[in-house]
């Protein structure tokens, strides 16, 4: 029980805390917490604006016509396809660059400069750079391949291999934020740590797997989640790499409710796609959160 | 392994995640400075034989460029104004004042660091539509406010709470309010951390590209990313303007990375980070 004068300034600071956080909440309310509730209502509603028709309640006609539709089934057959190959495929490349980095160099700024730049280039234009690289006549892959290979690899001809191209790119612009979060963890491990099981006779395989990597669970838990939900959203690189191409064969959830909502004017389908992709994320937010007040 | 040191095998790992990091944004510097000629000859150059600007003049003049510059710059601006506003405001709450749902407050902000923009698509598109909002700066600066508030929330918090309070008690008893304390007082102290929320709000804006191209595509309102997207005809590249303003855009960014590395570190670490 706080005394009295202590109660009197308590009252003082709930008002004031109350004003203090007003903005966000309102901020929040505005641009999160409506837009949901008024997503979910227009994904059961006939809205289409190019027909110029009035909007009309149609129930869930939105959700079954997209369970019959190839082409969001092909969407998120991709999306879920890039999540799985390249959020892996993102932590183990961002750990070893975070391992490298967290050598003790005397000269630190290069390697970290290297970590941040990528993490710091908008993803459009890593999507054109990449497109570059892989382009098949002057682009630099082919070159290095060149040596090794006699004919060129023609990369956004076929679905597989744009597929392989744009995964590639996510992994290399997607590794440094892994290995970012995942140096600021291991830089959190006590160095005693090490000494002690240097000095129980552990080799440099066993502290790593034995101090290390345990040590390093919670990082790596939070950048596995954020790169998944970030996965799961795919758009920019894909957009900018193939548009899709060629076909749909690398059209992503993201990409598909871009289209109807802003190229077709198909509010009512691009909602009904969207609460799909809003329930998976949903889902891994909750796994987040639960990892941590687990750890709190 | 015989024969190499461990020194040089730690510097040759360095050199890879060097080489890892900067080579696409240095080849992607070297293709801006050659000819098309040059672009086009295969086998490929690597060094420009004869460097050039003229990409980068043409970059200017065959599109708004400048424009596009100064629109990122614009939006950016604002947003990461706007967003440190709020975000003290709400820190100082979270990181000072006694109130039972802290944690809840908290959690909320963090649910909504994961929250998928887009899904804000569809129904901010009909709202920026209703209103008249499409195509302007107004359409992207509330979004790009909500987008950075979590993480430079939480990176204030963790600083505000760095200040000792006796600082703050002190200024009090002279006379100074709370606000007053905060502004006078708090601010001031976590200048660094004001600052590499502001740095990690500007990165986001700069970067984002969904919105801006659902919402801003008249060719006025361009950001960067959608502006020089739309370099591209359907069937033709050119690529020698591209590379040129892929290099405008990306210099400033990397100005401030180059130059505030550490803060940014920082800051990315003490927010619980995001992507």
């Amino acid at each position: 029980m706080s005394k009295p004068s202590l109660r009197w300034r308590d009252a003082g600071d709930a008002a004031l805390a109350r004003v203090l956080l007003a903005p966000t909440f309102l901020l929040l309310l505005l641009i999160v917490v409506y837009p949901v509730c008024r997503l979910l209502w227009t994904s059961l509603l006939d809205l289409s604006l190019s027909s110029g028709m009035p909007a009309r309640f149609v129930g869930v006609d939105n959700y079954v016509s997209l369970a019959t539709d190839p082409e969001f089934w092909t969407a998120l057959a991709n999306t879920l396809l890039i999540t799985l190959i390249t959020v892996p495929a993102t932590l183990l490349v961002g750990l070893a660059l975070a391992l490298i980095a967290n050598l003790p160099f005397r000269i630190r700024w290069p390697v970290r400069l290297s970590l941040l730049l990528p993490w710091a280039m908008p993803l459009a234009f890593v999507g054109m750079i990449g497109g570059w690289f892989f382009q098949s006549d002057y682009g630099v892959v082919n070159d290095i391949l060149r040596h090794f290979r006699s004919t060129r690899i023609i990369w956004f001809n076929s679905g597989w291999l744009a597929f392989i191209a744009i995964c590639l790119t996510i992994i290399w612009k997607t590794s440094s934020f892994v290995a970012l979060v995942l140096l600021a963890g291991l830089q959190t491990i006590p160095q005693e740590l090490y000494e002690a099981a240097s000095v129980d006779g552990a080799g440099p395989l066993r502290r790593f797997l034995f101090v290390t990597l345990p040590l390093l669970r919670p990082a790596i838990a939070v950048a596995v989640i954020f790169r998944m939900i970030t996965s799961l959203q795919t758009f920019d690189i894909p957009l900018t790499m193939t548009r899709g191409g060629p076909g749909t064969s690398t059209v992503t959830l993201a990409m598909y409710i871009h289209q109807n909502t802003v190229d077709f004017l198909d509010l009512g389908y691009g909602a009904a796609l969207a609460v799909v992709l809003f329930f998976i994320s949903m889902a891994v937010t909750a796994f987040y959160l639960r990892q941590v007040r687990a750890e709190a | 392994m015989k024969g190499i040191s461990p020194a040089a095998l730690r510097r040759l790992a360095a050199l890879a995640v060097i080489v890892n990091g900067v080579f696409p944004l240095l080849w992607i510097f070297l293709t801006s400075l050659k000819t098309e000629a040059e672009l086009t000859r295969i086998p490929i150059t690597w060094l420009p034989q004869a460097p050039t600007i003229a990409n980068y003049l043409r970059a200017f003049h065959d599109q708004p460029l400048a424009l596009y510059l100064f629109n990122s710059l614009a939006v950016a601006v604002m947003s990461t104004a706007l967003t440190l506003f709020i975000a003290t405001l709400a820190a100082y709450a979270l990181a000072r004042l006694n109130i039972g749902y802290r944690d809840l407050a908290l959690a909320a902000i963090i649910a909504v660091s994961t929250f998928p923009l887009v899904t804000l698509l569809v129904p901010l598109f009909q709202t920026m539509r209703t209103l008249g909002l499409l195509n302007s700066y107004g359409a992207l600066v509330l979004p790009y406010t909500v987008l950075s508030l979590p993480v430079c929330t939480l990176v204030l918090v963790s600083f505000f709470q760095s200040i000792p309070q006796d600082l703050e008690n002190a200024a009090m008893i002279d006379g100074c309010s709370r606000l007053g304390a905060l502004f006078r007082i708090v601010v001031p102290l976590s200048a660094p951390g004001v600052f590499t929320a502001g740095l990690l709000a500007f990165v986001n804006s700069w970067d984002e590209f969904l919105l801006a191209l659902s919402f801003n595509s008249a060719t006025r309102w361009r950001t960067l990313p959608v502006g020089i997207l739309l370099y591209q005809g359907e069937f033709s590249f050119p690529w020698p303007e591209i590379s040129a303003a892929l290099v405008v855009g990306i210099v400033p960014v990397a100005v401030l990375i180059v130059v505030f590395q550490q803060r940014v570190i920082a800051g990315l670490t003490a927010g619980g980070v995001k992507g």
